[in-house]
């Protein structure tokens, strides 16, 4: 499956109903301090960067449909499986590091990331299970950090 | 120069422990580096958790620039003995490097680049502590105002140089401001943009967002493309022991000197890294060599010119971070960002307040590119070996070690959840075909602009006019408009030199490999033309010998 992506037509829309719905609901989500203590607004900055995006949004949407400079980017499903898989496996690291500690979550997401790059030896599956528990120690002993542990190592 | 201030920094900077720490960056940066698909700033991102809890800001600093010299020497290993560049700077190395590592002559293309890396990094770092002083002095009587004008030209010039389109590059700009500005506003104490959301209320960290955008995006790039290519490992060229002599060393010099030079130059102007430089630098050193007709063929001033450039940089791109407190590129946005956990604000003022550290980072870049010899004569050997493991080792320990230091940002779940969240966006973001680079470097801008707008506002009353009416603020924006539509026109331009640098070196590679295997078939022809002739001639004086016997047996 191949699907031929208008970058710049598509960034221009995207970034438009992005900014335009932040400059919305600016008012609600920043609001201005109750005494005024001389500094600037606290919505000077944001309100400059959604302006520009907005303004460079348009520009996008002008050149691809008036003057047809486009840049297209082919996503191609065979190419972008393994990168969509990987950062869903990541997601998935993130949630069980959160439920089951560090150590626990590691060693069923890279088993699973191994298996999925075609690693068949025992060695590496060891290797990399061996490496989780160093990397939570170093962490945890020498740079002072806690890891989360989860619930099977008192966390 | 300041000497009282340079003499207190040799004695902070030429601890046992510094040096350490040296030797370690420089090991770590030239495994990374001859690492191919792994960049220097990953080298560096890695290092950023692993400085948190030192005490000595100047030691985190001198660190990760050791990891970014030995990365910048690291990327020729594997372009000399793989034709794969380990970073995008050594590029150009392959030309050369390679043709001359066929010819059996391993040690010799990489006791070049070693040389051509050291003398150029030496170079530049001088350059770096000579010019220092003058540019701070330069600059002493700027206000916040200016400051604020400089961080303008700053992101300008990033969005100008990076990528094709300035929309886009400047939409990823404006994105990590924006990004930067979620959370609490450390002036007036108000929320902005977290939407209710634990995760967003006490704003977005720079850690987790540097290891998202660029190390974790790497390395699954770089898996993808191992489970694309189902793991192969392309077959190494062996490293002899015929080393570079004196002679070799001497007649390399003018091109070391040369290249250096020109990357000292290109540099220290926003937006040209060691990619960049590399193709102008060899190019030159080619152009005015007494013999063009050898470069890309194994010519030994071709690598020296593409490695002293790509080390030059370093220093050079120091310049401007140190001096204005403006990155020229990722990976000196990323100084930025570690200086700035660190507590350290680069800029004129660091000169003043903070000027011992300021020359033990200078003197650290120094001494990190003096012991990049040795240390590379030494472990060269060992390191490009790390280019046969297989990859998945290294990537699992990488994207532990990523997301442990992304939460060592705070020590909060938050951060792993952003962690996640920016990778996704990051995704997205290349295949809209915009670049992550600007984003990084305005989520790294954002509190030091923020900072300056609101001491120049308030200072002047909330008069925003003041930007423009100051003259020296007036003529940073105005510079900042000039440099961006000239760096555009020139980067193009650039870009397309070398598209089609690289074609012709890649042609010319592959008429020469052609020829080589036409060669082979040609002698491997020969040597069966004489096989079956001398077989055939065996054949005749056996059947001869069987025919005089044959009377004899008759007889």
């Amino acid at each position: 499956m191949k699907i031929k992506i208008r970058t710049n037509l598509v960034t221009g829309i995207l970034m438009a109903l992005f900014s335009g719905y932040m400059l919305y609901v600016m008012p609600k989500q920043v609001k201005v301090p109750a005494y005024d203590s001389g500094a600037p607004s606290p919505r000077i900055i944001p309100g400059i960067c959604l302006g520009v995006i907005l303004l460079c949004s348009i520009v996008l949407i002008i050149q691809s449909l008036v003057f047809k400079k486009e840049k297209i980017v082919v996503f191609d499903w065979n190419n972008e499986k393994p990168a969509i898989l990987l950062i869903a496996l990541l997601c998935l690291y993130v949630f069980l590091i959160i439920k089951i500690g560090f150590i626990l979550a590691s060693a069923i997401v890279f088993v699973a990331v191994l298996f999925y790059e075609g690693e068949r030896k025992p060695f590496i599956y060891i290797f990399t299970i061996a490496l989780a528990v160093g990397i939570y120690f170093l962490f945890t002993l020498v740079f002072h950090v806690s890891l989360p542990a989860g619930p099977f190592f008192g966390g | 120069m300041d000497f009282t201030m340079i003499a207190q920094a040799a004695a902070q900077t030429f601890t046992i422990y510094n040096i350490a720490l040296i030797f370690g960056g420089l090991l770590i940066g030239m495994v990374i580096g001859c690492i191919p698909g792994l960049s220097v700033t990953l080298g560096i991102i890695l290092m950023l958790p692993l400085t948190y809890n030192m005490s000595d800001a100047a030691s985190a600093i001198i660190l990760m620039l050791a990891v970014y010299v030995g990365g910048m020497y690291g990327g020729s290993i594997s372009a000399i003995t793989l034709n794969t560049p380990g970073t995008n700077s050594a590029i150009a190395t392959t030309f050369d490097g390679y043709p001359l590592a066929r010819k059996g002559k391993v040690k010799k293309a990489l006791d070049v680049s070693l040389f051509a890396s050291t003398f150029g990094g030496l170079f530049s770092a001088l350059l770096l502590l000579l010019c220092a002083q003058i540019i701070t002095k330069l600059v002493s009587n700027f206000t916040s105002v200016e400051y604020f004008a400089l961080g303008v030209m700053g992101i300008s010039l990033i969005a100008g140089v990076s990528g094709e389109s300035l929309p886009k590059a400047l939409i990823s700009g404006m994105l990590g401001l924006l990004m930067a500005c979620v959370g609490k506003d450390s002036v007036t104490g108000v929320s902005r943009y977290a939407f209710g959301s634990n995760v967003l209320r006490y704003g977005i960290n720079i850690l987790p967002a540097m290891i998202a955008l660029i190390a974790l995006m790497q390395v699954v790039d770089k898996l993808r493309e191992f489970k694309l290519s189902g793991g192969k490992i392309k077959d190494a060229n062996k490293i002899d022991d015929d080393g570079l002599n004196r002679n070799e060393t001497r007649r390399i010099l003018p091109a070391c000197f040369k290249s250096s030079a020109i990357a000292s130059i290109l540099g220290a102007m926003p937006g040209v890294g060691g990619g960049v430089a590399q193709f102008m630098c060899y190019n030159e050193v080619r152009r005015s060599s007494k013999h063009p007709e050898e470069f890309g063929k194994g010519c030994l001033e071709g690598i020296a010119a593409a490695e002293s450039s790509n080390n030059a940089v370093v220093g050079s791109a120091m310049i401007p971070l140190l001096t204005l407190g403006i990155p020229g590129d990722g990976v000196t946005a990323l100084l930025l960002g570690a200086f700035m956990l660190h507590g350290i604000t680069p800029g004129p003022t660091m000169f003043t307040k903070q000027g011992v550290m300021a020359y033990t980072i200078i003197l650290g870049c120094l001494v990190a590119n003096i012991f990049l010899y040795p240390i590379g004569k030494a472990l060269t050997r060992a390191v490009a070996k790390v280019i046969q493991v297989r990859y998945t080792y290294l990537a699992c320990a990488i994207i532990m070690f990523c997301f442990a230091g992304a939460f060592a940002a705070s020590g909060h779940y938050k951060e792993l959840i952003l962690t996640a969240a920016i990778l996704i966006l990051s995704y997205v973001l290349t295949l809209l075909d915009v670049d992550n680079t600007p984003l990084l470097l305005g989520m790294i801008l954002e509190p030091i602009m923020e900072k300056y707008f609101v001491s120049a506002s308030m200072a002047y009353d909330r008069d925003y006019s003041i930007f423009v009416r100051r003259p020296i603020s007036l003529v940073i924006l105005i510079i900042t408009v000039v440099m961006v539509a000239s760096m555009m026109r020139v980067n193009r331009r650039v870009n397309a030199l070398n598209a089609e640098q690289e074609a012709v070196m890649a042609a010319e590679h592959e008429a020469e490999e052609k020829n080589e295997a036409a060669m082979l078939s040609v002698l491997q022809a020969e040597a069966a033309t004489e096989e079956s002739i001398s077989s055939s001639y065996a054949g005749a004086v056996l059947e001869q010998e069987h025919v005089k016997k044959k009377p004899k047996d008759a007889e």
